[in-house]
């Protein structure tokens, strides 16, 4: 028995630029949740903390929850739109090796990157229906890839994930 | 007295010859006889003769691979001075000749790299401990197990979702057509060469 887990079996090879499927987006969407609400709670605790520290006065949210709920909604914002504009991909889409591209297959635009941010809670609408076209549509499109004429790829590169595990292995002969 | 001109020694003849006269008869019918083998040697056409012979059914009763069994290869290979031959060939003459860039151009490298197995390669030379050497981590190792499982859910999901709604979604495209099937290269221009 291997002590790492890569060694267990070969990775999956040549999936790179096919529609990304559904576990994979939802594992990435849900490892982007995480990110960015640790990053926006890391954020208040620091300006809370900077602020006692120069007024001597405490910010207390609890009371202002119309304010932290608009500030977390610009946040989602400008952490979705920044990312898929600049490099087509989120925290949790480079960790799972996913990418968002146009339907043809180009790298997005700055206007699809913010659409596909403005429209993604459409997809949450009625129990998350809009979701149910990834697994049903042979473009795998949710709602917001739809509006935003987008699409959702594999970009990890299985190949050279596949000569790093064969690279592992003892030679057996030499050539 | 006998002559000592051509023919049969006289001593010879009466030592074989035990009736007296019977040597020059012999002498005589000798000479007849070659006198008239060789009118028809020279009245006898060889040409014509040949080219009445089927040559071909006479090869086709001959036994070749009989012939090829009697012989003995390794002994006419011992024989042969191997290096004495490649002394006498001018090397550097053949390559001036041999026009590399025509051979270049010719190769169809992507066939060829195709053609070559990358896992075998890495799998069993010091390519792949360079390889590991150079992109160890145990980040990488994670990620490349997580992104791997995800794939494998994802086609198991895929996989059940059209078992259910009963169709086959063989024919659905893989991905977006520029990233799936990518366009051609471009061919390289070919160097100006002065002269």
């Amino acid at each position: 028995m291997s002590a790492t887990p890569a060694a267990a079996a070969p990775p999956v090879v040549g999936r790179q630029g096919h529609y990304a499927g559904a576990v994979t987006r939802l594992v990435a969407f849900a490892a982007d949740v995480g990110a960015s609400w640790g990053i926006f709670t890391l954020a208040l605790a620091g300006i809370s903390f900077a602020v006692d520290l120069v007024t001597g006065n405490q910010i207390n949210l609890g009371s202002r929850q119309f304010v932290a709920l608009f500030g977390l909604i610009v946040w989602e914002f400008i952490y979705f739109a920044y990312q898929w504009s600049l490099a087509g991909k989120t925290i949790g889409m480079a960790v799972l090796g996913i990418r968002v591209v146009s339907k043809d297959g180009d790298a997005i635009t700055a206007k699809q990157a913010v659409v596909r941010t403005i429209t993604l809670p459409l997809s949450f609408l009625f129990f998350g229906l809009g979701f149910l076209g990834i697994l049903l549509n042979k473009d795998r499109h949710a709602w917001h890839d739809r509006l935003a004429r987008t699409v959702v790829v594999y970009s990890w590169d299985a190949r050279a994930a596949r000569l790093r595990w064969l690279a592992k292995q003892e030679p057996t002969t030499p050539v | 007295m006998r002559s000592c001109g051509d023919g049969p020694d006289p001593v010879a003849v009466r030592a074989v010859s035990p009736l007296p006269g019977a040597s020059r008869m012999e002498l005589l019918v000798e000479s007849i006889a070659e006198r008239v083998v060789n009118l028809v040697l020279d009245a006898i056409d060889i040409n014509a003769i040949v080219s009445k012979v089927d040559v071909d059914a006479l090869i086709d009763r001959v036994d070749v691979q009989k012939i090829i069994d009697r012989v003995d290869v390794d002994e006419i290979v011992s024989r042969v001075d191997v290096d004495q031959i490649v002394g006498r060939v001018d090397v550097e003459a053949i390559i001036e000749r041999v026009d590399v860039e025509a051979i270049i151009g010719r190769v169809d490298i992507e066939q060829v790299i195709q053609r070559v197995d990358i896992d075998k390669l890495v799998e069993q030379t010091e390519l792949g401990t360079i390889i590991a050497h150079s992109t160890s981590g145990v980040a990488s190792e994670v990620l490349d197990v997580v992104r791997a499982q995800g794939v494998g859910l994802d086609d198991f999901v895929a996989k059940w979702v059209n078992r259910l709604l009963r169709r086959s979604s063989e024919d659905w495209p893989p991905g977006p057509p520029i990233l799936v099937n990518p366009p051609l290269p471009v061919p390289a221009l070919p160097l100006e060469t002065s002269g």
